[in-house]
Order: structure tokens, then C-alpha cells, then sequence
């Protein structure tokens, strides 16, 4: 039986043990341990393989992984309806203190895609990150929540999908296969990340047409690094398609290597 | 009721989540959920989450995992063909489930290649007791071509959208590799279904409007199958207006509601013995 295999632990964790999480150990004794912080929604999903890809490199640098489900998403307990962005957040920094735990170090970086680069960025303080990458991270809540609303909107007259249009009220109150609260969808129209106080890298694959909103974020050319292949994350067509890249990995694990 | 998480497997290779209830019956049915394409266990917008939750709350364990290779399952490290690995890892599972919740009998459920896989095992697998089949084997009948095509034919705003359509198609044609599974010849399908029966399986096929490329109507499964999709024992509904992965919650309530009905009715859990 394959060791790699058998030191990949799946395990719920948590207050009345609700999060799922799968821990990596790695072979030797870690010098550092990387949270993956999950995309919500259907990002989550299609994040899923690459997710366990870069876990499994960063486990051959000696880099012990925690991947974990927030509360309401994966295989965490909780609705659908009932992520909430705060509670994220909390789950966050249960998750990266099991990690520190079940590692045996103190020192923990995340990682995270979209709004998961965002949850991590956001929960610096609160997680005790010691660094923060974040590929494509959401930093404008508003323009984000429009650009859900209108691919959900769409999805009535989606003639590749359905056989009959729907109504508007059948695709009411979700997310692209997700049933969200009225307080999640305020609280990412509201979302605010500041400049974090650790070493954070931006790893940017979105389309050159789409707005990066980064100015705002107040980073410096040297926090960014640029994808050639880009991610189309909010193509309707592919939105049953994985997300997967080699370079992507590759940058992060290099990062996660020499990071300090 | 808590979920746990297990990895196990003749290779420890497998991972999945049972939900076990606090108090089950003997002989109660536990129920597998497979692999709905490459999305791992959670299934198509959590689909499977949603459905093991709602029958653990009606008492039936459950067991949602991934097979070899799928998710955050590794390979057995066995030289086999994937029927045989698939087979195997239902094996597994339904062996882990057993020891769990004590069942000793299983309904395997799977959505679209999950299908597909609860099909393969059910052909063989003595234990298996139902099967509910989303999204499964269908063929394009001569029923299905006349449903398809004379309201086109007749339809002259029609062309001229097919005509812009396939342009277009044309022009931004994908050039992503499909990965398809060739179904199996439609009598080879009809005798498997015959010999389920035989063995006194239930089965209970779920078809969507996400499959209109080949499948348009409640009618097409006697035009699929014939008359062996009449027997009592098997169960059929077309929900037409919903796509090929429930992606809207109103659609995936309705289905898993149909999922509960034909279970409540066939695999009692006051009873524990298929009705």
C-alpha cells in the first residue's frame, strides 16, 4: 500500500467536530504547514482536484497540508444556505490551529483561490498566517456579487441546460447550484480586504480584460506574479469543468519552498 | 446524526463519509452513492450531501465515497480493467457500510457515469437489493427522432437559429478533449435490466431533461427497454424540466423527494425488508 496514500487523513475536526478535513503529513518532521482555504460555491468543486495536486507537491517539500470544508460546503456539516462569511472565517483560524496542531509547528501559510485567497487574506490575524498566497482572489465584494447575479440570471434562458426556460423565481435566492442567504450575499457585496501585515503573494490568471481591482488592494508590483495561462472562472460554459494548472502549482510550491 | 469520515478499502485506498443513524433496524438497506463523472463524493453542486443527509434523517446509512483515482481516492495499485476496480471498490464499500451500520443488503444510486457504475455492479453483485439510475443508459428511438424533429421541421424561426447556431459553433468550436464512456448496446442493457428483476432487484430510473440529445420523454423508456421497464418492480420518472445535474435547488428537491418515495415504498426502514 502506497505510504503517501496512507499519511492523507480524512477526519472531521472542530466544535462538535462539524468540519471535514483531510490532513497531508509529511514524511519528515515539517518545518512549516500550508492551509488550503477552499473557494466557495461551485469554484469549490471545480478547485477540488488541483486543490489535492498541490497538497500532495507541497507534501514532497516537506510541507505539511491541512485542506478543510467550511462550515455549509464539501463534506462539512451545515446547509448550503447556511455558509455565512464571518463563520468562514472562524472556521479558518479553527482549521489552521488543528493544522499547527496535527503538523506540530507553529509557523502556517495559506493559500487559497478566489474567495478562498480572499478568506485567507482576511483571516491573517485571526489564523496567525505567517504568509498568504492568493490566486485570483476576490477584492471587489460588489462587482463579484453582480457578476454571480447576472451568470445566475442567464441560467433561465440557458437552452444548453434546460429543455423549457425557467422562471425567474426558480433560480431565485442561489449561486450557480448553491442556495445562498440574503446576510452571505450582503456580506461579500460588503467584502473589504485590507493590505495584509504578512508576506502575501498574488498569483493573477484572470482574463487581461477583466478588472483587477488590485489598486485599491494596495500591493506592490513584486507581490504579483502573472499566470500565461489564464482561468476562466466565470465562463458559464465551463462551469462543470475543473480548474487545473501545472504553473500555478508549481509557483506556489516554489513560494511555499523559500518562503522565510 | 454525525457523519464520519473513513479511508479504507483492500488497499486503504478509498475515501468516504457515512451517515449513520443512531438507531437502525436489522436488515435495513444501506445505500451507496457513486461517482457522478470526475466531481468528487460531494456530487454535481453537492447533490450527494443533500440526498445522504435526507435519508439518514428517514434511518437509512449511507455512504457516499470516491472510487479509485476519483476525488481524494488513490489508486488500489492493482493491474485491472476499470469494471473489475469498480466492482471491487463497491465491494469495499458495501463491506465498510455493513460493518458500520450492520446492513447486509444495499441500494446503490449514481448520476450520469455513476449510473453506469451502480449498473456494472448490479449486474453481478449479490448483494445489491435496488438501484436507482439517474441519468442512465438511453438510446435515441424512433419515438425520440419524431418528438425531436417534426416540431422543428414545421418551425421556420427554427432554421435560421440553427442555422446561427451551428455558424457559431463552427467559428468558437471547442477544442476540449471528451472523455466519454461508449454505452453499451441498447439489448445488452435491456437483458441486464431482466436479469436484475430476475434476481429480484429494484430498480428505479430517473431521467432529466439535461439529456434531450438523446432523451425526450417519459414514453421513451418502454421505447428504450420494453416491456421489462413495466414490471412492478421497477420504477421510471422524467423530470423534464430539470438539467442533467439539478443544478437549481428546486430541482434537486423534487428529485431527491422522488428518491425518498421509492425508497420509503420498496426498503421500508420500519420493516428493514424490501416491500
Amino acid at each position: 500500500m502506497n505510504a503517501r496514500v496512507e499519511a492523507e487523513l480524512p477526519f472531521y475536526f472542530g466544535p462538535e467536530r462539524t468540519l471535514f478535513g483531510l490532513f497531508h503529513a509529511s514524511g519528515t518532521p515539517a518545518r512549516k504547514a500550508v492551509l488550503l482555504c477552499a473557494p466557495l460555491g461551485q469554484d469549490q468543486i471545480r478547485c477540488h482536484r488541483l486543490y489535492r495536486q498541490l497538497a500532495q507537491a507541497l507534501v514532497t517539500e516537506g510541507i505539511a497540508v491541512l485542506r478543510f470544508d467550511y462550515y455549509g460546503t464539501g463534506d462539512s456539516a451545515g446547509d448550503s444556505a447556511e455558509v455565512d462569511w464571518e463563520r468562514c472565517m472562524a472556521d479558518t483560524a479553527i482549521a489552521a490551529d488543528e493544522l499547527r496542531k496535527r503538523a506540530c509547528v507553529d509557523r502556517v501559510l495559506a493559500f487559497g483561490a478566489r474567495l478562498g485567497g480572499s478568506m485567507a487574506l482576511a483571516s491573517v490575524a485571526q489564523a496567525r498566517f505567517a504568509g498568504v498566497v492568493a490566486w485570483d482572489p476576490v477584492l471587489d465584494g460588489q462587482a463579484y456579487v453582480a457578476q454571480l447575479d447576472a451568470m445566475q440570471s442567464a441560467l433561465c434562458a440557458d437552452g444548453q441546460r434546460f429543455m423549457v426556460p425557467r422562471k425567474p423565481a426558480d433560480v431565485a435566492a442561489q449561486w450557480l447550484g448553491f442556495a445562498i442567504s440574503a446576510s452571505l450575499r450582503q456580506q461579500l457585496a460588503d467584502l473589504h480586504i485590507e493590505r495584509p501585515s504578512t508576506p502575501t503573494l498574488l498569483i493573477d490568471s484572470l482574463s487581461p480584460d477583466t478588472p483587477r481591482h488590485v489598486n485599491g488592494f494596495e500591493v506592490d508590483a513584486a507581490m504579483i506574479k502573472s499566470l500565461q495561462q489564464l482561468t476562466p472562472w466565470d465562463d458559464p460554459r465551463r462551469l462543470e469543468v475543473a480548474v487545473l494548472s501545472h504553473s500555478l502549482i508549481q509557483a506556489v510550491t516554489h513560494h511555499m519552498r523559500e518562503a522565510a | 446524526m454525525q457523519e464520519q469520515a473513513f479511508r479504507f478499502g483492500r488497499a486503504r485506498h478509498l475515501v468516504g463519509i457515512a451517515g449513520l443513524p443512531p438507531s437502525t433496524t436489522p436488515d435495513v438497506v444501506g445505500v451507496i452513492v457513486l461517482n457522478a463523472g470526475l466531481v468528487h463524493r460531494i456530487g454535481p453542486f453537492r447533490l450527494h450531501v443533500e440526498m445522504t443527509r435526507r435519508l439518514n434523517a428517514l434511518g437509512y446509512p449511507t455512504l457516499r465515497f470516491d472510487l479509485s483515482t476519483i476525488g481524494d481516492s488513490a489508486s488500489s495499485g492493482e493491474s485491472q480493467t476499470r469494471k473489475k476496480q469498480i466492482c471491487a471498490d463497491v465491494a469495499d464499500a458495501m463491506y465498510l457500510l455493513g460493518e458500520q451500520a450492520a446492513c447486509k443488503r444495499f441500494v446503490l444510486i449514481g448520476l450520469c457515469s455513476g449510473s453506469q457504475s451502480a449498473h456494472m455492479v448490479a449486474c453481478t453483485d449479490a448483494n445489491v437489493a435496488g438501484a436507482v439510475f439517474l441519468d442512465g443508459y438511453a438510446y435515441r428511438t424512433l419515438g425520440y427522432r419524431v418528438r425531436y424533429y417534426v416540431p422543428r421541421l414545421l418551425n421556420g424561426r427554427r432554421w435560421l437559429r440553427v442555422f446561427t447556431r451551428r455558424r457559431k459553433a463552427h467559428q468558437g468550436g471547442s477544442s476540449e478533449p471528451a472523455f466519454t464512456v461508449a454505452p453499451l448496446p441498447q439489448e445488452v442493457v435491456r437483458a441486464d435490466f431482466a436479469g436484475m428483476i430476475d434476481r429480484g432487484i429494484k430498480l428505479c430510473l430517473i431521467y432529466s431533461g439535461g439529456i434531450s440529445q438523446y432523451f425526450n420523454h417519459a414514453r421513451q423508456f418502454r421505447e428504450c427497454f420494453g416491456r421489462v421497464i413495466t414490471h412492478p418492480d421497477v420504477s421510471t420518472s422524467f423530470l423534464k424540466e430539470a438539467d442533467h445535474t439539478y443544478i437549481l435547488t428546486g430541482d434537486r428537491n423534487r428529485l431527491l423527494d422522488n428518491i425518498e418515495r421509492w425508497l420509503s415504498h420498496n426498503f421500508s426502514v420500519m420493516s428493514g425488508t424490501s416491500s
